[in-house]
């Protein structure tokens, strides 16, 4: 089991690393995509099957496609980028506090009691839970999450299409 | 597990080389011509030809493709489909692999063949590829929410996303046929629905205009040629072989028929009935195939988005009513008029503005 | 499976970082809606973590990750469609350019 953690954990890091790198937007998105298969892989292993095939419904089905589509959209088709275009005008700023985030978060991480928990015994929670907390005790967040999305959608559509409205 | 797992494996392959040959044959019947007929009597070699000559054909791949991303796509095209069989029951006793999210994970694997269109177009840098690979995410992507939603009114009715468990509830009844779904009216709405989103999924003829020959050569995979084309028809065959087996499952009852049974015996003959129904879905589908003409890119949308979405919809209100209404006559009356109703509406809504008699300059 | 609940927390904490980085240095909008991304599932991971090591009670942390991720569903098709009307307007996605409301 562990060789599978640091096996999905450096393909993880590696997908995450060469989405922000790499040069050509379409590579982009498709080690998001290699990122996004790897946290699934996560779940899976701890035992959130639901919430694995969520992920790969929700991201690599569609928030992936739908990146593919805006560069398709907003580019060249070839998604390359010049060489002078790649990194933005503060990017030191960027870069020193990712380094100095992570370097914090290491060092509390290292320090705390928390961090040698080992697991007690795997949760389990079964879809039949997750429906039933779904409705009940959590029928109010539910809901918002409801509007929330319906907004989204429309806003999306109004956002995206707004030249043709006033072209009319 | 693993003896499932191998028998699914070599049994759906064997299917799918089959598969080609037999659509070969109908599509010839249909057409009024004879099909392959050369290669062994009635042409039964024909799959074992046809892998042999893809396999040793040249490889050619475009010189300003990506070739990383070239290479990779027909790859991708062909794994979610081997997948997505190892969560179809095949008889009582075969069953590769019971997941408790079975039908989701069916939905969320086959999403993954999207990218591979994509990338297998987008690679190709060429522009009848990636309008093809555009044309194949719009329609999977707008396909897929009528799919889910259908298939939602079974897991309602069910009430789990295993694949086995919705089998084992369609058992029962007269000579195990009536407790299929397909004989409810949401079950047929459902079904009749998902038929259309699978083969709209795996770009089968009616939709299949990601690949359609007249416009854009042949789609995403214009660029393909030998064993890497093999794969990308591979996975699209395998795929819409797999989506009939859930389609199977979910509607058509699975594994149940006059017979099956928890034992040896029975669990031949379940076998056997849901091969005889695997067939039949797979012998729809070239017959759809042979008899419908393609439609239009924004037929296909408004399709999708304005009459399978709305009905399908309806259908989960349908599986809700049926849950309601104990008084089974009663319920079904409701939810047959509640259903009609809005097939009725829909349908007035989606027709196309009448269009005029057509006048023929020259042939007349 | 003896994994530490540290070494969880490390990974999502180097991920979390290089979502930063990725959304802070980056010129092109979609990347930085990338990195957003990165950070986002760095996040969810995290509550899943901490569900599967009972650190919560038992189906908190998942309904947490579930509204999550439909959150994060909601903002990429926001974002992107942003991205999208941005470029009508000014013709490009570097986030250097947008800068109209400089005074």
């Amino acid at each position: 089991m562990e060789t599978i953690f640091w096996i999905l954990s450096a393909i993880t890091v590696l997908g995450a690393l060469f989405a922000i790198m790499l040069r050509n937007l379409v590579h982009c998105v498709l080690s998001l995509i290699l990122f996004f298969l790897g946290i699934a892989g996560h779940y899976f292993l701890l035992r959130a099957d639901f919430l694995g095939a969520v992920q790969i419904l929700i991201y690599v089905g569609a928030v992936a496609v739908l990146m593919l589509f805006a560069i398709m959209l907003t580019r060249h088709v070839t998604g390359d980028e010049g060489p002078r275009e790649v990194l933005g005008g503060k990017w030191w700023a960027g870069m020193g506090t990712a380094i100095i985030i992570a370097g914090l978060l290491w060092a509390i991480i290292r320090k705390d009691q928390l961090a040698q928990i080992l697991p007690a015994g795997g949760a389990q929670t079964s879809m039949v839970e997750i429906g039933k907390a779904m409705v009940t005790d959590w029928v109010v967040p539910f809901e918002a999450m409801a509007v929330l999305l319906t907004a989204a959608l429309i806003g999306a559509v109004v956002i995206a299409l707004e030249e043709v409205i006033r072209r009319r | 597990m693993a003896i499932p797992i191998l028998f699914v494996l070599s049994v759906f392959l064997g299917i799918f080389a089959y598969t080609t040959l037999v659509e070969r044959k109908a599509l010839g019947r249909i057409q009024n011509r004879f099909g392959p007929n050369r290669v062994g009597r009635w042409g039964i070699l024909q799959p074992i030809a046809d892998g042999l000559k893809l396999l040793i054909k040249e490889d050619i791949v475009p010189r300003r493709a990506d070739q990383f991303v070239h290479f990779l796509a027909p790859v991708i095209a062909v794994i979610p489909s081997i997948l997505l069989f190892s969560v179809v029951p095949v008889g009582t006793r075969l069953v590769p692999v019971d997941l408790n999210i079975g039908i989701l994970f069916a939905f969320a694997v086959s999403t993954v063949s999207v990218l591979a269109l994509f990338m297998g177009g987008w690679a190709s840098r060429n522009k009848f590829s990636l309008l093809g690979a555009m044309r194949a995410v719009a329609q999977v992507v707008s396909y897929e929410v009528p799919m889910v939603l259908a298939a939602v009114a079974v897991v309602m009715a069910v009430g789990s996303l295993s694949t086995l468990r919705i089998a084992r509830a369609q058992s029962g009844g007269i000579l195990n046929v009536t407790n299929w779904f397909v004989f409810r009216p949401w079950g047929f709405v459902g079904f009749v629905l998902f038929t259309i989103g699978a083969m709209a999924e795996s770009a089968r003829t009616p939709f299949d205009i990601p690949e359609a020959e007249s416009e854009i050569i042949a789609g995403y995979h214009t660029e393909y040629s030998g064993f890497k084309f093999a794969l990308f028809q591979m996975g699209e065959y395998l795929a819409s072989i797999a989506m009939a087996g859930i389609t199977v499952t979910m509607f058509l009852g699975g594994y149940n028929g006059p017979g099956s049974g928890p034992g040896w015996v029975g669990g031949l003959i379940s076998m056997f009935w849901f091969f005889i129904k695997l067939a039949f879905m797979i012998v729809l589908n070239i017959w759809i195939r042979g008899t419908w003409p393609r439609v239009r890119v924004d037929q296909l949308l408004g399709f999708a988005w304005k009459v399978l979405l709305p009905m399908s919809i309806a259908n989960i209100v349908a599986v809700g009513m049926w849950h309601y209404l104990t008084f089974r006559p009663l319920a079904w009356v409701a939810t047959t008029l509640w259903l009609v109703l809005w097939f009725v509406t829909l349908s007035k809504l989606a027709a196309t503005e009448n269009v005029a008699p057509r006048t023929y300059r020259y042939a007349s | 499976m003896n994994i530490p609940l540290g070494d969880y927390l490390m990974l999502s904490a180097f991920l979390f970082a290089i979502g930063l980085c990725g959304a802070l240095s980056r010129k092109n909008a979609i990347i930085v809606l990338i990195g957003i991304e990165i950070m986002f599932n760095a996040a969810i991971l995290n509550l899943i973590v901490f569900w599967h090591y009972k650190y919560f009670a038992v189906p908190t942390a998942y309904m947490f990750a579930i509204f999550a991720i439909s959150i994060a569903a909601a903002e990429s098709a926001v974002g992107l469609a942003l991205v999208i009307a941005i470029y009508r307007q000014y013709k490009s996605v570097d986030v250097d350019e947008f800068t109209s409301l400089k005074g």
